[in-house]
């Protein structure tokens, strides 16, 4: 018999398990031109859908969560299921409506473009 | 108001960041210890999981942005090598703020726990992760025993 009292069956269990998940930080590579600042991150075995990407408060938070399905028992086993997250300072210049991005190959590719009002701008000298 | 907090998330941040980084220390610690791995830290590149599930044994390696076609894999009986090159140089015109991902080319070559069936392997890249499904070959494979 069950002891257990609870009229409905609890549903939050996958998101208790996603909070036990070891977290580490993605490797990453930041480049930056006139136009844009572009970010590449490094989270192979996670899936499009489980990556979230928060800009609030000039803060970026960057997560992505990879589940293994294991076959069999373990011979060696040098990386597991994880949470990928980093947090990032986002600069004022970076226009957080355009920001846009694609993941392929376990890569995220981030494009955060400057505001028009940050990308420089030559100063043209009237004859006087 | 607010900048304080953001001060205070920025440090929790940092603190969050240590303890991963000491917590991965000792995980370390514990599989060099153990006698049923190989003597393998965070150097080895790149990572694997090996898994034994009777028939057949699979090996899963993370190499995120590499090509299927910059990808190799050999093997012969229980010798098993994979080699391949990442070419994620930087983007033209960008300046460099930060490069931390591995580039470059890689190998890794490991000697299974048995023989297996080269014809018959799989091999498989999706997300990042290469799987390579090995069957045993049929000598080494478990055989029942009838008791008489």
């Amino acid at each position: 018999m069950s002891t257990n009292t609870d009229l409905v069956a609890q549903k939050d269990q996958g998101k208790n398990i996603s909070k036990q998940l070891p977290v580490i930080a993605p490797e990453v590579d930041v480049f930056e031109n006139d136009q844009e600042i572009l970010l590449q991150a490094d989270m192979p075995g996670v899936l499009k859908e489980d990556i979230v990407i928060n800009i609030d408060n000039g803060k970026m938070v960057l997560s992505g969560i990879r589940r293994l399905e294991s076959v069999g028992a373990d011979t060696w086993k040098e990386f597991g299921e994880v949470e990928f997250r980093r947090n990032f300072s986002v600069p004022q210049s970076i226009d957080t409506n355009q920001v846009n991005a694609e993941f392929k190959d376990g890569q995220l590719c981030l494009h955060l473009p400057k505001s028009e009002a940050a990308k420089p701008r030559q100063i043209e000298i009237k004859a006087g | 108001m607010f900048t304080h907090l953001h001060d205070m998330h920025q440090f929790l941040g940092a603190m969050d960041l240590f303890r991963n980084r000491m917590n991965t220390i000792f995980n370390d610690f514990d599989r060099t210890a153990s006698p049923a791995y190989n003597w393998v830290g965070t150097e080895v590149h790149p990572p694997t999981n090996l898994s034994d599930s009777g028939d057949n044994l699979e090996i899963v390696a993370e190499v995120p942005g590499v090509k299927k076609e910059d990808l190799e894999v050999k093997i012969q009986g229980n010798y098993l090598q994979i080699t391949g090159t990442r070419k994620n140089a930087p983007p033209e015109g960008y300046k460099t703020h930060r490069t931390e991902r591995t580039r470059g080319s890689f190998s890794r070559s490991f000697t299974l726990p048995y023989d297996v069936d080269a014809s018959k392997a799989e091999a498989t890249l999706t997300h990042g992760l290469l799987r390579l499904v090995l069957p045993k070959a049929e000598t080494a494979k478990p055989k029942q025993i009838t008791i008489q």
